[in-house]
């Protein structure tokens, strides 16, 4: 036979030895997922090193949507910055609104009133059942079931019409703000709320029977992109991802604040595989685990709304005047639990009334940095498993 | 007439379910006598059919076809051999054979057709791409070769095409009696299990041989 | 003002040329001539076509049938060449015929039969109709695909072109894609780029071509016509990995792979199963084999004992795979591969692949229905419409409604279509090396046990004694059972829709 004469693109990369020639070998190819990719949930790019279907190596890279978010606090009131923190996990505007506010009025010392605690932790959870809506309908995408993310979607839109009547706003609330919440509930709100409460928690047994339970759903994400316990805490994750691996921590309920500790909730884990409404191949930290402990939450969030709703007490809705916050020479930090994991705030003040330093802990940041360590030596089908399971939202990532 | 339109959608309906009654009813001709184009069925014993397929393609027409698909071999057999890259010559290749198999077909083997597509044209073609692309070093490979290659291998074209020139003019040709030229899959079957029963084996102990062997082979990594 | 540098080439307005060009102008002036007329009478123009669709295709079917009874048949022993052309019959013969079965207006309609009587003129005509068969099927599938798929995701689907329930839309994605850039990367291999749909695309519309849509409803009736069918549906393979390789994009080489990965593990089990009927009936023309199970639903050859019934199944399945439809949809899977093989494809190449694939969605449900589901008949048995039919045009008609006709075939393909659909958009996409499990080291010997429990069966059970008859009707009372299981559940849950998906849905997203 003729000699082999290989030419090769100039994109593609060789890792190529006289000794082996003659073998037969696959080739290592380096190929760029994302930054525009539909798995990759916005615009991160994972970098994969591949052999055949076979991941060796992928690196994420982070930044295209970087947008100054930290250094823009610096410069605004904290009352003015508060929209912008709905820009950074643009998914969960409610939840971010909140750590900010709050970490500014431990700062400054308000008295917020029982009222918008209230309104403040319904909101809250809301959002946490429409951020793991949309975690839950995309992970289904991911896996090429594009039915429940219809169905999720639909939920979730409900969701937002409620947040409409109560901001006006569908995604960038900026309605929990310094010192409580800019309005007061509209009429028949809890009623409607209600409501939707009781339409919703039937409809996630019928999700767990069309994806969760699914066979070649559990065939996909089971035993996939295994996080151990070890793991997961020594990478410093946090939310749903940390909880999938079995460790039990939520800062609602390890230190609460807020009013969480008025409230009954469990706080579902990861389950190891035949556990009661867990298929056998399941591993404790794997992507059904992940998966699962997000549909979990959102009933235990609906639990949450429910109790709240009844103790709903009377009185203002805000401690008043938000506006030229004078900021002690002090600082804080403030970690609260966001629909992805531990939301921190740093806020240093001095004096004035624009802060010195902002800094976002956020938690889809920590929790993309251990994709290196899971995506490696997996198939390429499992990295949209493995991302999604992660759920992270760039805007927060590179914010 | 605003009625009319109103209720245009009922109407057309109606005329639809009367159409397909209309339509499925032709079909059931099941009576439908036809001499000419269906032959009777192949009866155990019997002398083969007359060669129907043949008769419907008239000699005009078959000639066009035979010089469109033998141009069409001849062109894409040369391709194959001055093509340098590697799934550019299994394209060439896959036409080769298709224009081959079409060949058959018009001389009415149309079980050798058939077969010759499933199994060349649709099964170990798309492997050897597969193949090609799957344990090379790079999907774009391309071949080159050396001068003494070249002078090598003209000299054994060369040679070939002597021996076959030879043979094609020396060989004295059985006339075609114009008949019996088709063969009817049963009569396959029924050759291969009776009279060439012990090469059919032979052959598929082979494969299976084969076959172990290369499990074992790809097993050792 | 000076033009701006940008790192890529300015280009003007394109103008299209050549071909494309005539295609996409003649696809405007249409529409703009056809667009007040389509918003005018939506519904009807949509259902007239089906009625001339439907109407010319009978009318072509009595013309030819009409020609062979009353003029060839007539001599059909005549064989010396005498008319123009080295045609058999002559003007004056068909004239006489022509009288003979009391035709209006003698004289003129010789002119009209003269041509029928050449095979050549009938296979063009026929092959017309193929081909117009061909192009509508995949634009009401893909039309169709989107209603459901919209039914099943609580939405409504295409609404607005055409005015009825959007039936045109997929015409107009046709033109549209006809408009559009027909792009090829740079760096690609842009012969076999181009070549690529075409490979893909014309084996599909080839398995057409001896796929029986009834007992004379074929274009050539092969005796070998499942094994070319198989072999058209091997080819398009080819295309596949031809488009993903010369696309010069990995994501595309990975579609290719895929494709070539997952032919290699369906191509076996799928070519075992449609050896069942083959080894049940004895011949491989499926003609012969639609038209042994007239016999009522009893005699469908997927009832006909255990092992065919599995058959039916696991070719089912591997059906799937062969079309490329989820779960098996790997070689294109969009949130791994982007779109995988046909990333960088566009325009009318692009919908080229679509088309060839609907065709096949089609090809392999025709092949299920002749081989397994009882071809062109109806549930009910032809001796029953033997005994209380007669052969007037009437009976003819009730015989096709409720017996057995292209339109029972047809019915059983969408409804296998349907399934399709229905389980794309319900189940999640299966990984790459599962697929090569289920297929091999789960379906492969399965078929051969299936294969081996067949043939033992056909050997040693007598036909029609008591153990073939037990079997045959405990799975005919299953089947039955499991098709009203569906259309009940289908009917509880249209006539429950508010109480399932609760009066916040129906209230929120209309249709669902």
């Amino acid at each position: 036979m003729a000699t082999t004469v290989i030419e090769t693109r100039p994109d593609v990369l060789i890792d190529f030895d006289k000794e082996s020639q003659g073998d037969v070998r696959t080739e290592e190819m380096l190929i760029n997922m994302g930054p525009q990719h539909p798995a990759t949930h916005g615009v991160l790019r994972v970098v994969l090193r591949t052999d055949g279907e076979l991941i060796l190596e992928s690196v994420p890279h982070i930044g295209y949507l970087h947008r100054c978010a930290e250094k823009i606090g610096e410069n605004l009131q904290p009352y003015q910055f508060i929209p912008y923190t709905d820009r950074m996990d643009y998914l969960a505007g409610m939840n971010n609104n909140q750590a900010y506010a709050i970490a500014i009025e431990q700062l400054v010392g308000i008295e917020v009133p029982e009222r918008a605690l209230y309104i403040r932790m319904i909101f809250a959870e809301l959002n946490r059942i429409a951020s793991h809506l949309v975690a839950f309908g995309t992970y289904g995408l991911d896996m090429g079931a594009f039915t429940p993310f219809l169905y999720s979607f639909r939920e979730r839109e409900m969701i937002l019409d409620l947040f409409e009547s109560a901001c006006g706003a569908r995604l960038t609330y900026s309605y929990i703000n310094v010192g409580g919440v800019h309005d007061d509930l509209p009429d028949k709100f809890l009623d409607v709320l209600l409501e939707y409460l009781d339409y919703f928690e039937p409809k996630v047994a019928e999700y767990n029977q069309l994806l969760s339970y699914n066979h070649i759903f559990v065939k996909r994400t089971a035993n996939v992109g295994v996080i151990s316990a070890a793991d997961a805490v020594g990478w410093a994750l946090t939310g749903p991802v940390l909880r999938g691996s079995g460790v039990n921590w939520d800062l609602r309920k390890s230190t609460p604040y807020e009013i969480y500790d008025r409230f009954e909730f469990d706080v579902p884990v990861g389950l190891p595989g035949g556990s009661e409404g867990v298929p056998q191949s399941v591993v404790v930290g794997d992507c059904w685990c992940r998966y699962m402990v997000r549909v979990l939450e959102m009933l235990q969030s609906c639990r949450i709304i429910r109790q709240a709703i009844k103790q709903m007490p009377d009185g203002p809705h805000l401690a008043g005047k938000l506006k030229n916050l004078k900021l002690p020479d002090d600082e804080i930090y403030v970690e609260i639990e966001n629909p992805r994991g531990q939301l921190g705030f740093y806020v240093r003040g001095d004096g004035s009334t624009i802060p010195a330093r902002v800094k976002a802990r956020g938690p889809s940041f920590c929790n993309i940095s251990i994709l290196n360590h899971v995506g490696s030596g997996c198939l390429l089908a499992d990295i949209p498993a493995i991302v999604g399971s992660i759920d992270i939202v760039m805007g927060e990532v590179d914010r | 007439m605003k009625t009319l339109m109103r209720y245009d959608k009922t109407i057309l309906a109606g005329l639809l379910l009367a159409a397909m009654a209309c339509c499925s009813a032709s079909a059931v001709a099941q009576d439908y006598p036809d001499p000419k184009e269906r032959p009777e069925r192949v009866v155990e014993g019997e002398a083969v059919p007359q060669d129907a397929y043949r008769s419907e393609v008239t000699p005009v027409v078959e000639s066009v076809l035979f010089y469109i698909f033998g141009g069409a071999l001849l062109l894409s057999a040369v391709g194959l051999c001055i093509c340098r890259d590697v799934v550019r010559m299994a394209t060439c290749l896959f036409f080769t054979l298709g224009s081959a198999a079409v060949l058959y077909l018009l001389l009415g083997a149309f079980f050798l057709g058939a077969i010759q597509l499933i199994v060349y044209a649709g099964g170990t073609l798309i492997l050897l791409v597969f193949g090609v692309m799957l344990t090379n070093k790079s999907p774009w490979v391309r071949f080159d070769c050396k001068p003494a290659e070249m002078i090598a291998a003209a000299g054994v074209a060369i040679v070939l095409f002597f021996g076959l020139a030879t043979m094609l003019t020396t060989t004295e040709w059985a006339q075609s009696t114009g008949e019996a030229r088709s063969t009817t899959v049963a009569q396959f079957g029924k050759a291969l299990l009776t009279t060439y029963l012990v090469p059919f084996e032979v052959a598929s102990v082979m494969l299976l041989v084969v076959m172990i062997a290369a499990a074992y082979m790809a097993r050792q990594e | 003002m000076t033009q701006m540098s940008v790192p890529w080439r300015p280009r003007g307005k394109v103008r299209y040329t050549g071909l494309s060009g005539l295609i996409a102008g003649f696809a405007r002036a249409i529409y703009g001539m056809a667009a007040p007329v389509v918003r005018a009478f939506p519904g009807s123009i949509l259902l007239g076509a089906i009625f001339t669709v439907i109407l010319v295709g009978w009318a072509h079917f009595l013309l030819f049938e009409f020609a062979d009874n009353h003029l060839i048949g007539a001599d059909s022993n005549i064989s010396a060449v005498r008319g123009f052309l080295g045609a058999e019959l002559t003007l004056a013969e068909i004239e006489n015929g022509l009288a003979v079965a009391g035709a209006p207006a003698p004289g003129v309609l010789q002119y009209a039969f003269y041509p029928i009587q050449f095979r050549i003129v009938r296979d063009l005509l026929s092959a017309g109709g193929i081909l117009g068969f061909i192009s509508v099927i995949p634009l009401y599938t893909i039309w169709w695909e989107r209603k459901v798929a919209g039914r099943i995701q609580s939405r409504t689907g295409p609404m607005r072109v055409g005015g009825w329930h959007g039936w045109s839309q997929s015409m107009a994605d046709g033109i549209k894609l006809i408009n559009k850039e027909d792009f090829v990367p740079d760096h690609a291999d842009g012969v076999l780029f181009r070549l690529a749909p075409y490979v893909a695309f014309v084996p599909a519309i080839l398995a057409f071509f001896a796929l029986p849509f009834g007992t004379y409803w074929v274009f050539r009736e092969l005796d070998v016509a499942l094994v070319f069918i198989l072999a058209m549906l091997g080819i398009e393979v080819l295309g596949v990995i031809l488009a993903g390789w010369a696309s010069n994009n990995k994501w595309s080489v990975y579609g290719a792979m895929r494709e070539a990965c997952q032919m290699v593990s369906y191509e076996i089990p799928m070519g075992m199963a449609l050896l069942i009927p083959v080894m049940a009936v004895g011949t491989l023309s499926m003609t012969e084999i639609g038209n042994v199970q007239g016999d009522g639903w009893t005699s469908w050859i997927v009832f006909r004992n255990p092992f065919t019934f599995a058959a039916a199944v696991v070719y089912y399945v591997a059906a799937l795979a062969s079309c490329k439809r989820a779960p098996f949809d790997l070689p294109e899977s969009e949130s791994e591969l982007v779109s995988g093989f046909h990333t960088e494809y566009s325009g009318f190449r692009w919908s080229l692949f679509f088309f060839g694939e609907y065709a096949a969605m089609f090809v392999v449900s025709g092949l299920c229905v002749i081989l397994f589901l009882g071809a062109w008949h109806s549930p009910l048995p032809m001796s029953l419409a033997d005994r209380f039919l007669g052969d007037d045009l009437l009976s003819r008609a009730a015989k096709g409604l409720f017996f057995s006709g292209p339109l029972w075939f047809v019915l059983k393909c969408v409804w296998l279509l349907y399934v399709q659909i229905w389980i794309r958009w319900t189940l999640p996409r299966i990984r790459i090396d599962q697929v090569l499990y289920a297929c091999i080291q789960y379906m492969l010997p399965l078929m051969m046990v299936i294969l081996l429990g067949h043939t033992l069966y056909e050997l040693l059970v007598p036909v029609h004694g008591i153990v073939w008859t037990f079997f045959n009707i405990a799975l005919s009372v299953i089947g039955g059972a499991v098709m009203l299981f569906l259309v009940s559940i289908a009917c509880y849950g249209y006539l429950n829709r508010v109480k399932l998906v609760g009066w916040l849905g129906v209230e929120t997203l209309p249709g669902s």
